[in-house]
């Protein structure tokens, strides 16, 4: 890993980004949303779940998005070979391409929860949980931005990732009951999970997110493989 | 270091179809080697296959001493350049912003922006954004971006292709002294000018193999008829054998001041090219 490396491509992606309106407009979606539902609260605030829908909405919106749009226009405009084609390695190119976006990621969910109640999170559990699911996202968007080939093309896949992952809170308002066998699937999603570990305080949920977090890293790793060469 | 690329038995297969049968070359330290052919004759497969970016089917490849399955490596990749389809810029951002991110990748320093803009003549074009400029700039700068590091080895694929004539000339100017300086450059291209004139040694490739490979000066006298054409004023046009017995004829000639010119039979590249595969380089 090269420090300098990983700088030059963070300064690159930051002069990038701030010239591209797509990207700048992402953060003011989940603060919106939060802005709106801060209103719903009253004075015992939120619930967990709804808290948690701010999350995934942050996290599928900002970071998943942002990304997935910056690797698939890195991969289409044939830009993402010279960064592969340098000294740079595997990981200065992902965390250098990860900072911009975590950085966008982090504000928007400091304005967005310090508007719904930032409370239930400040805990150590809440917290891993948290940068696990970042991570789970943000691994996720690398490999779909990958993995289309083009921006155009990751609009098809936008949308599952933010309702799949993003809105799995959202389920509870289909009123299907506790055995519907798409309850019982949605309760192992990453967020879901999390909103589990506010009832139990159990590290089981902590542990689940962590494993969709390295399938998600194991996707991105063979979809940059792939990107390396013309094979 | 006895060759800068050795390539033994080169074949590269894509889905059943040959693109390379079997390719075998080497390109000496200090060269400037040029592989000419038509499109779809397998030049940027070799290269790609060169700078890392395809795996080869069968065959020894080796760069600087490295050996292909190490072309990954960041040592590797710090010592070569490469201007190929594959090479592209940011559009969003500046010419100065462009350069200055690869000179942080390669470890080389900033100074070395100005230069290498200086050298493919675009100074005045440093804070333009590269949206803005026109296809044969942005040729320009990802030369300039190639060259950035000062690698020891730069494989060019078709650098000039883009360009009009002057800036044309300027890049090869440019390379010429890159060369001088002791990097070695490995070219793809079409132009037999730009082959002729700055090519130490080329190789044909067609239908994935390579046909002929020597100097541009050994291949033409190979190909030579060896005989005079020679123009009087009366607008004549006479083929003379270079043959001894011939000596007096031309002397006669010149004697009674008949001759407008007199040339030695050198076909172009461009001819040895047809005369070998039928095919012209296009």
């Amino acid at each position: 890993m090269n420090t300098q490396r990983i700088g030059a491509i963070f300064e690159k992606d930051l002069k990038d980004f701030m010239k591209n309106m797509m990207l700048l407009m992402m953060p003011i979606i989940p603060i919106v949303l939060a802005l709106i539902y801060s209103r719903l609260g009253g004075d015992e605030g939120l619930p967990i779940p709804m808290l948690y829908l701010i999350v995934g909405v942050t996290f599928s919106s900002v970071t998943a998005s942002c990304m997935m749009t910056m690797m698939a226009e890195e991969n289409e405009k044939k830009t993402l070979r010279g960064l592969m084609l340098s000294p740079a390695s595997f990981l200065d190119i992902i965390i250098g391409k990860s900072l911009v976006v975590g950085l966008m990621s982090l504000v928007a969910l400091a304005i967005s929860l310090f508007l719904v109640g930032i409370e239930p999170f400040l805990n150590v559990q809440a917290t891993i949980g948290l940068i696990l699911l970042f991570l789970f996202f943000l691994f996720l968007g690398i490999g779909i931005g990958l993995f289309t080939k083009s921006i155009a093309s990751t609009s098809a896949y936008l949308m599952p990732v933010m309702f799949l992952f993003g809105f799995t809170p959202m389920i509870d308002f289909l009123v299907l009951g506790e055995d519907n066998i798409a309850i019982t699937i949605a309760d192992l999603f990453p967020v879901m999970q999390l909103i589990k570990m506010h009832d139990t305080n159990s590290w089981t949920s902590i542990g689940i997110v962590a494993i969709w977090a390295i399938g998600a890293a194991l996707f991105t790793y063979i979809c940059f493989k792939k990107s390396r060469t013309d094979d | 270091m006895k060759h800068t690329i050795e390539v033994n038995g080169l074949r590269k297969v894509f889905d059943q179809n040959a693109a390379i049968k079997d390719v075998s070359f080497f390109v000496k330290p200090g060269e400037i080697f040029g592989l000419l052919g038509p499109s779809g004759s397998g030049k940027t497969t070799t290269i790609k296959i060169l700078t890392g970016e395809l795996g080869q089917t069968a065959g020894d490849v080796s760069v600087l001493d490295v050996n292909s399955h190490l072309f990954g490596t960041a040592d590797f990749r710090s010592r070569i350049g490469i201007l190929s389809d594959n090479s592209s810029l940011y559009e969003r951002l500046t010419v100065y912003d462009n350069l200055k991110l690869f000179c942080q990748l390669y470890d080389a320093p900033l100074e070395q922006i100005d230069v290498m803009l200086d050298e493919v003549n675009l100074k005045e074009a440093r804070s333009k954004v590269v949206s803005k400029l026109s296809k044969g700039m942005k040729q320009r700068v990802l030369l300039a971006k190639a060259l950035i590091h000062k690698p020891e080895l730069v494989f060019l694929d078709e650098p000039t292709s883009a360009l009009d004539p002057g800036n044309a000339a300027h890049i090869h100017r440019g390379l010429q002294k890159l060369n001088e300086a002791g990097t070695t450059i490995f070219i793809t291209t079409h132009d037999m000018e730009e082959a002729t004139a700055l090519c130490d040694r080329v190789a044909f490739l067609d239908k994935g193999e390579v046909q002929e490979l020597g100097s541009p000066d050994t291949l033409r006298y190979k190909y030579s008829t060896h005989a005079f054409h020679v123009e009087t004023f009366e607008d004549e046009r006479l083929v003379i054998e270079n043959e001894s017995g011939n000596a007096d004829k031309i002397r006669e000639l010149i004697a009674n001041g008949e001759v407008k010119s007199i040339q030695s039979d050198n076909p172009t590249l461009g001819q040895i090219f047809l005369k070998i595969t039928g095919k012209e380089l296009v």
